[in-house]
């Protein structure tokens, strides 16, 4: 298997206050295949979240390794965590985190123009990723005009614009009915049999997990188990 | 655009931030303003001043007080070595005092018309001609003046209950002249005689009368030696030279400009204080979307950078506003036959000056809030409610 994320042994320690904290990783590891769709369940608190935000660089452990894309990057700082975030990974929320100001392809394009890109350039690829996702007649709409699952649709385009490797959903389909969350995790399927692009979901939709190529359990910080 | 997008999001409080900035700006401008303006009547009085020496009688009461002096001095102040010529002058005051005035008071100036030629200072008439030997009854106006007295060349003016021929209107010099009447000295002497007691009139020979002299002197003379020999050889006068002017109006200058300037900066600094605090708001407000653009990608620098620019521009378009409201007021303000006409001066350096320190202002007072924002960790930001 030639995997895209490994990690092992993480652990992550959040201080509340004085003699207060939580371990949310007590020695977390797990291997992510190229090109796979993989769910992560487990109750509140397990550490899923702070799992897959150390592994998609938005956070930093406090011990263990991370390899990314075939790069150690646990021991990454400031910029250079920046960078391999914004070039390699795509993410998706559940609240849909679209910035309010901006319409549907000025925050596409965002994400582009933080990687590098020109205006322009940002632009195009923005335009045609939103048609991907089935919105090309909503692209200079802003957030507020779009129905949930629109604007997820959009952040799914957003997570992609920059060609990530790896795309990560937090809970991407707990604000959504079944329909439309069944409707979500189908494009991200298609894309994912399409594009190759590997997808690590966080969530507490079993219906989702079902989609998916496996499914990671947590609980207490480590995984638990792994099933198919 | 993005910018000025993200800025009137919050509409009110950038609007009572920039109108804040922009109070701030219109203060700066409108005192400094003055400033500039005695700043440059200064400037102009040193020039004015500066190859000649003033001569006052000493023997009487207070340096302020107008003591009439005899025309006899004149050849005792000649004798001095180095003068090459003491002209009698005569001023009289335009209104009494008690008129609401700005800046200078407003002069009836009577000078002997032989001596013209020994004035070094360029006066230059905007219309008419100079006065000339002979005239009588004839003045020249001030440009400042030139509306509240109705004057026109050919036409006449009235000068404290006297009808005067105008026969020239001098160009503006930003000086003394701009509020000065010119007319001959016996003219000036028979306006002074109505303002003496009818004992004290009789006891004069008011052909005699001056109020002072001026005194001009050869180009290799030093104004400020001349005027110290001056006392030092004749009694009872005071000599001025443009030193002791510059030493006077100097010190006085300065404390009257840090006053001015300290206030203006003042109130410049509280709506510097509202940048920062619509500034810390809005990093606040908008802390949940700094961890999304965290999250797609966006370094430090790239929302440290957003921010400073939104206060920047918060800034530079309160600053704009203040500096055209400000110009506009003295636009209105300044109009000619106002009575604060002369009052401001609105300069290229202070308008530049006041916008480039509101801008500086804006984006000190917007640095902190956006280095708070740029050093949020995005996880957290991101599970801001």
């Amino acid at each position: 298997m030639d995997p895209i994320v490994t990690v092992a042994g993480l652990t992550k320690r959040y201080r509340l206050g004085k003699d207060n904290y939580v371990d949310a990783l007590r020695g977390a590891s797990l291997e992510i295949a190229r090109g796979e769709m993989v769910a992560i369940m487990g109750p509140s608190g397990s550490g899923k979240s702070t799992l897959m935000h150390i592994a998609g660089c938005l956070d930093r452990p406090d011990s263990g390794e991370v390899h990314l894309n075939g790069r150690r990057v646990d021991q990454l700082r400031g910029r250079a965590l920046t960078t391999v975030r914004g070039r390699e990974v795509g993410f998706i929320f559940q609240g849909f985190n679209l910035i309010p100001t901006m319409t549907a392809l000025e925050n596409v394009a965002l994400a582009a123009e933080y990687a590098g890109a020109s205006r322009r350039d940002a632009a195009d690829k923005a335009r045609s990723l939103l048609e991907l996702v089935g919105l090309a007649d909503r692209m200079r709409h802003a957030p507020t005009e779009l129905s949930g699952g629109q604007q997820q649709r959009v952040a799914i385009a957003r997570a992609l614009v920059n060609d990530p490797a790896i795309v990560m959903g937090d809970e991407p389909t707990g604000d959504l009915d079944t329909a439309t969350s069944a409707e979500i995790v189908g494009v991200m399927r298609e894309i994912n049999t399409e594009r190759g692009t590997t997808f690590v979901l966080v969530t507490h939709n079993p219906e989702v997990a079902e989609v998916c190529d496996r499914t990671i359990h947590m609980r207490d910080g480590i995984v638990e188990a792994v099933t198919a | 655009m993005r910018i000025l997008r993200d800025i009137f999001r919050r509409r009110l409080r950038s609007s009572l931030t920039i109108f804040g900035i922009a109070i701030g700006v219109f203060a700066l401008v409108m005192l400094g303003s003055v400033a500039e303006s005695m700043n440059r009547m200064v400037e102009g009085g040193t020039e004015y001043y500066a190859e000649k020496v003033m001569v006052s009688d000493d023997s009487g009461a207070g340096s302020m007080s107008v003591t009439p002096m005899s025309l006899s001095m004149i050849e005792r102040i000649e004798e001095v070595e180095g003068v090459s010529r003491a002209s009698a002058s005569l001023s009289v005051l335009l209104d009494d005092l008690g008129a609401v005035q700005m800046g200078m008071p407003a002069l009836i100036i009577g000078s002997d018309l032989r001596d013209r030629g020994f004035e070094t200072f360029p006066l230059t008439l905007a219309e008419g001609r100079d006065l000339e030997p002979g005239d009588r009854r004839a003045a020249v106006v001030g440009a400042d003046l030139v509306t509240r007295l109705e004057a026109e060349v050919g036409g006449e003016v009235e000068l404290r209950g006297e009808t005067f021929e105008v026969v020239g209107i001098l160009g503006k010099t930003l000086t003394t002249p701009d509020s000065t009447v010119y007319v001959p000295l016996a003219d000036a002497q028979d306006l002074f005689a109505e303002q003496l007691t009818a004992p004290v009139r009789e006891a004069l020979d008011i052909r005699d009368v001056a109020t002072g002299l001026v005194v001009f002197h050869a180009e290799d003379v030093d104004s400020d030696e001349l005027a110290a020999r001056i006392e030092a050889e004749v009694a009872d006068v005071r000599a001025v030279g443009p030193g002791a002017f510059e030493e006077q109006i100097g010190s006085m200058m300065g404390i009257f400009n840090s006053v001015i300037f300290g206030v203006g900066m003042i109130a410049l600094v509280v709506g510097g204080l509202s940048v920062v605090n619509t500034m810390t708001m809005s990093v606040a407000e908008r802390t949940r979307e700094i961890g999304v653009r965290k999250a797609v990608g966006g370094s430090d620098g790239a929302i440290m950078r957003r921010f400073l620019g939104e206060s920047a521009l918060i800034s530079t378009l309160g600053g704009g506003a203040g500096l055209a409201l400000g110009a506009l007021a003295i636009g209105a303000l300044d109009a000619p036959g106002s009575a604060m006409a002369g009052t401001f001066l609105l300069s290229a350096r202070l308008a530049a000056g006041s916008l480039a320190f509101a801008v500086a202002l804006g984006v000190l007072a917007g640095a902190w809030p956006a280095w708070h924002a740029a050093r949020l960790n995005p996880v957290e930001a991101l599970r801001y409610e």
